[in-house]
């Protein structure tokens, strides 16, 4: 009988060890990789929108990702500089979906930006480059460099620091002073698994963050959902915008309200820019060519065209309406280029107009999520 | 010897157990199956008057005596089906619809992911456009063929063709062209109402035979220049620049549109 029960406890002990050893171990108190759990962060993507989204794998959404982001956002002192308090909010402000309301950026030097700002809303759906000319396109050697992403949204951080239009600083100084404030080096070991802060995870975060910024909540998306409805004005204005009498959705279609594409949409006749579509492609049918802007919240971000030479709709309808010129490259798109423009009446003019402001999304304008946050100068 | 036998049966079921918890399963061993079948790989080429296209050049002169130039085309093809001398068919079904860019590469080679059954074909068909059951808004949500959408107000759906260019008119001013077609709008009678402008077409001396494991390229030509003429020939003077509400327009392409496509010579792909 004891035999028996000491035979039990043998076998009993070799299959406790027999688990214990296939088993994982768990990390220990304390190590890295206990304290390194982000939280995996998935974009709710709005009826009707992209699903695909520009995301590098190698920097996927985390909460604490993009909380750090929208802290770097907003942080004065990214530029790494102690005499300026210059953020990206400089010149992307919320109220103005994220472009600054005014025109051309100017940087820490008083240097103003090539074009005007653009707005910072749905870039997770934009794979056709960033910026009014594109240059900024996955596979661009131009931005395949070692301190740089090969030309993705991440490398808008780092332009951010080194132009001279923006921080005119340098990555180095960045980083350094983030490193010395005590809130952040906790926060990239949350986000990224190590305190020491590097400018690849700065410019990662901020990606990140940018990459929340959706707008999908506009009156006409709310009519899309059929939870709204639109005035007669607004309806004849959807329409004119939809067909040959305004033509407007052939570059800025989709719910994106914008192709994402380059066109030149007869503002010149004659071309000085060198930033165009040009500078990207060399083509010479893309010379005085520019990207579409997003036409959602278009009421707020003001003034229009990439030089900012419009500064209310007004304005802007007019100019498809009664003032295109002619030029060798211009878009094939423009078909009433000729004949001046669209040759709108003043009441398709003002219906037009109405639907345009129908874009307006107000809960993105002020979402707290994308707003400043606390605890910053 | 007892106690020792007793001891060795113990360690045995022991070791038994061990190697029962950390045993990996091995993943089965796929059973051979016989591989009756090949692929294929679409080119699309764009010709003019029988050259390949040169884009952004006034250098043509179309039926009508119009000179013009091509920017880009976009297009859909739908439903390629390959057809066998006993009736049978092969549909392609790992993509249904196509989309080809002049500006995307990438778009001018399909390398189909059906699997071919071996054989020898007569001819292929397929779809220009997308079918009316399928031509509907939002299926695309992706770019480039989400910019193909075709405006909502207009039938909706997306565009089938999107043809660019210029053309000089009778005062010789160049002039922009939008060859696009899609649904369109018959307004006879004060009523409104939308006409399906797909249509199917066979490209001639499309046969060809596929062998176990063969790659077979296949090029799908389009000649530009067939769009605007034959049976009509179609006068950029007479129908303007736009035709989206255009039908009676629209209608001259789509029936010039049955020869537009045609093959090149059908080879097999060396491994």
């Amino acid at each position: 009988m004891k035999r028996k029960i000491g035979n039990s406890v043998y076998l009993l002990c070799f299959i406790l060890i027999a688990f214990y050893a296939c088993k994982k171990d768990a990390p220990l108190p304390g190590s890295p990789d206990e304290e390194y759990k982000p939280t995996p962060y998935t974009i709710q993507i709005p009826k009707y929108f992209p699903s695909l989204l520009n995301i590098p794998a190698d920097n996927p959404m985390t909460v604490e990702g993009i909380e750090l982001g929208r802290y770097l956002y907003y942080d004065g002192r990214l530029c790494g500089k102690v005499d300026t308090l210059m953020t990206c909010a400089s010149c992307h402000t919320q109220s103005h979906a994220f472009e600054n309301g005014i025109g051309h950026g100017y940087g820490v030097t008083g240097i103003p930006t090539p074009h005007v700002m653009m707005s910072h809303q749905n870039l997770v759906f934009n794979s056709s480059g960033y910026l009014w000319n594109g240059k900024l396109y996955a596979g661009n050697p131009a931005y395949s460099t070692p301190t740089t992403y090969g030309g993705i949204l991440e490398d808008v951080g780092w332009m951010a620091i080194v132009a001279p239009w923006e921080c005119y600083s340098d990555t180095n100084a960045s980083k350094a002073m983030i490193q010395s404030i005590s809130m952040y080096p906790p926060l990239f070991k949350k986000a990224f698994g190590s305190d020491v802060v590097t400018f690849k995870n700065i410019a990662k975060a901020i990606a990140q963050f940018v990459r929340t910024l959706i707008s999908s909540d506009s009156k006409f998306d709310k009519y899309l959902r059929g939870e709204a409805q639109l005035t007669p004005s607004e309806l004849n204005g959807y329409v004119i915008f939809n067909t040959e009498k305004g033509d407007c959705f052939h570059c800025h279609g989709t719910i994106l309200f914008t192709t994402n594409q380059f066109y030149n949409n007869a503002k010149d006749s004659v071309f000085t820019d060198v930033n165009d579509r040009y500078l990207v492609t060399h083509n010479p049918a893309d010379i005085g060519a520019y990207k579409a802007p997003t036409l959602r919240n278009i009421e707020v971000t003001g003034p229009y065209m990439h030089d900012g030479r419009y500064t209310t709709l007004d304005q802007v309808i007019n100019f498809y309406s009664d003032s295109l010129v002619w030029s060798p490259s211009v878009s094939p798109l423009m078909k009433k280029v000729n004949d001046g423009g669209l040759g709108l009446t003043p009441s398709e003019k003002a219906d037009l107009k109405a639907f345009l402001l129908t874009l307006t999304d107000h809960t993105f304008l002020t979402n707290p999520a994308f707003s400043k946050p606390a605890g910053l100068p | 010897m007892k106690t020792a036998y007793r001891y060795f049966s113990v360690l045995s079921i022991a070791m038994t157990l061990v190697f029962a918890a950390c045993h990996k399963e091995k993943p089965p061993v796929p059973e051979p199956v016989a591989n009756e079948h090949g692929h294929i790989i679409f080119s699309f080429v764009h010709k003019v008057d029988g050259q390949n296209a040169i884009y952004d050049s006034m250098m043509y002169v179309n039926a009508a005596g119009n000179p013009y130039l091509v920017t880009d085309v976009q297009y859909f093809i739908s439903d390629i089906t390959l057809h066998k001398s006993d009736g049978s068919n092969k549909m392609i079904t790992s993509k249904s619809i196509y989309y080809i860019d002049t500006k995307i590469p990438s778009t001018l080679s399909w390398s189909v992911a059906d699997e071919i059954p071996i054989g020898s074909y007569n001819s292929i068909s397929f779809t220009f456009g997308i079918d009316s059951a399928k031509n509907v808004s939002y299926i695309f949500p992706n770019p480039p063929e989400s910019n193909m959408e075709w405006p909502i107000p207009l039938g909706g759906g997306y565009h089938m063709m999107k043809l660019n260019g210029k053309y000089k008119d009778l005062s010789n001013i160049e002039q922009n062209f939008n060859a696009h077609i899609g649904i369109g709008m018959d307004t006879t009678g004060g009523n409104t109402s939308f006409v399906q402008n797909y249509f199917s077409t066979t490209l001639p001396s499309s046969s060809f035979t596929i062998a176990k494991d063969d790659i077979r390229q296949i090029p799908i030509i389009m000649n530009i220049d067939s769009w605007f003429k034959t049976p009509t020939n179609f006068d950029f003077n007479v129908y303007g620049q736009n035709i989206m509400q255009n039908q009676t327009a629209m209608h001259i392409i789509v029936q010039n549109g049955f020869d537009v496509f045609t093959t090149g010579t059908i080879l097999k792909k060396e491994k």
